[in-house]
């Protein structure tokens, strides 16, 4: 009995080796890549809200790590990926739009420049 | 016991907290919330055309969420994966966005090209037109100019001969003065005097033989002196009239005095004066110049006289 206990007890532990939750390096590796892409792409200026909740979750999964807590590491840095990439996706999608504006704009200059030019 | 619990002491706390959640009257599920909106996407054309590869992760990201919640897995990785997956969904919404603010960019680009080009034609056309424009203006400008130009001169000649007529006119009039002044001192000679219709020189009666009409030398000499003189002024016509004292019939004094004008024409005619600027006649008895009663009187009466004419003028029988 003694040694089904210990046999359990290793088992036990074994079971917990085998379902622990590896180290989510990679998963850390792509997060933190996304979030730089997303600071490249413009998003603290033009996707403040989504660029701070990704670095603020790669930073406490970057904690979670340090302290072995793989699952939450886990999750948060998998937040932190879709975070920033979808910041990344805002700031692209309105720096389009500003330049799409700004075309528009040139555009309607020109033709009312061109207009009163005509009706000269 | 549940084998996820061994995970660790965060996953128990969540699923304790998503247990207190759950129990509470709660409404749509985040993997509800998850579904709807990438249904919704799906059915966005834009969302389908633009970024069909982001809203394909969305559904795969939503796929795992629905197998994990199927699988029984926890609720706190049911509800990250819901959480991926309406992210999943946002970005594909966003990317979908920004495709379409490209392609407006692009088309705004190509209106702009296409207006500027326009632009730039109009300026061009308008730049041709003002150049023909002016280029007309300045032709015009300098037709008038050269219009002004040949009036200017035209108005020069005019002015030019205007002159030159008053010059010709001015030496003709001081001509003129100049050789009536010396006709008037070559006429001296013969003892002209000026009267009302000219100069006139009186020819005595000394000058012819009593009752004749010849002249006698005296009467010659005085004669080619008088065509010397018409010779250098030849616009002057002369006019000769005979004239007799009272004594004897009037006919015989006519006809000498006809004869006796004539005489003096003939002569002046015979010098090389031309016909043409010489007339004559007889008055007989006519015009006395002095009283028939005295000798000295009819010798005046007894006379013929030459009126010399101003320039290009004939005179005025009496």
């Amino acid at each position: 009995m003694k040694n089904f206990s210990k046999y359990l007890g290793m088992a036990v532990v074994l079971a917990g080796c085998a379902t622990a939750t590896p180290a989510p390096t990679e998963q850390l590796a792509l997060s933190r890549a996304a979030v730089a892409n997303a600071v490249s792409a413009g998003a603290p200026e033009f996707a403040a809200p989504d660029m701070s909740s990704a670095q603020d979750k790669l930073a406490r999964a970057t904690v979670a790590m340090t302290a072995e807590n793989y699952d939450v590491a886990r999750m948060l840095a998998e937040q932190a990926q879709v975070d920033a990439e979808l910041a990344a996706a805002k700031a692209r999608s309105a720096k389009a739009l500003k330049a799409a504006h700004a075309v528009e704009e040139d555009s309607r200059v020109l033709r009312e420049e061109l207009n009163r030019k005509g009706g000269k | 016991m549940n084998p996820n619990m061994k995970r660790s002491p965060l996953s128990l706390i969540a699923a304790a907290l998503l247990a207190a959640c759950a129990s509470a009257p709660t409404g749509p599920t985040p993997l509800d919330q998850a579904r709807a909106s990438y249904s919704r996407a799906q059915t966005d054309l834009q969302v389908v055309q633009l970024a069909p590869d982001e809203l394909n992760q969305a559904g795969k990201a939503l796929a795992t969420a629905d197998a994990a919640q199927k699988a029984g897995e926890s609720d706190s990785r049911v509800h990250q994966l819901a959480y991926l997956a309406s992210q999943r969904v946002a970005i594909a919404r966003e990317t979908a966005r920004q495709k379409s603010s490209d392609k407006a960019a692009a088309d705004a680009t190509a209106e702009r090209e296409r207006i500027r080009l326009q632009a730039r034609t109009a300026e061009a056309d308008a730049a041709q037109r003002a150049a023909a424009a002016s280029k007309l203006d300045a032709e015009a400008a300098q037709r008038q100019a050269e219009a002004s130009q040949r009036q200017a001169d035209a108005s020069q000649r005019q002015a030019d001969a205007s002159q030159l007529k008053l010059d010709l006119s001015q030496r003709q009039a001081s001509d003129a003065d100049a050789r009536a002044l010396a006709l008037e001192g070559q006429l001296k000679e013969l003892n002209a005097k000026k009267t009302e219709r000219g100069l006139v020189i009186t020819l005595g009666d000394v000058l012819f033989d009593t009752g004749r009409s010849e002249l006698k030398s005296g009467g010659m000499r005085n004669v080619q002196k008088l065509a010397d003189v018409l010779k250098e002024h030849p616009k002057r016509n002369v006019l000769i009239e005979g004239f007799t004292d009272s004594t004897g019939n009037s006919g015989y004094n006519q006809d000498l005095s006809d004869r006796r004008a004539a005489a003096v024409r003939a002569a002046l005619q015979n010098t090389g004066v031309s016909a043409d600027r010489i007339t004559g006649r007889g008055y007989g008895q006519g015009f006395p110049v002095a009283s028939n009663a005295t000798a000295e009187g009819r010798q005046l009466n007894r006379r013929v006289e030459i009126v010399v004419s101003e320039d290009g003028q004939t005179i005025p029988p009496r």
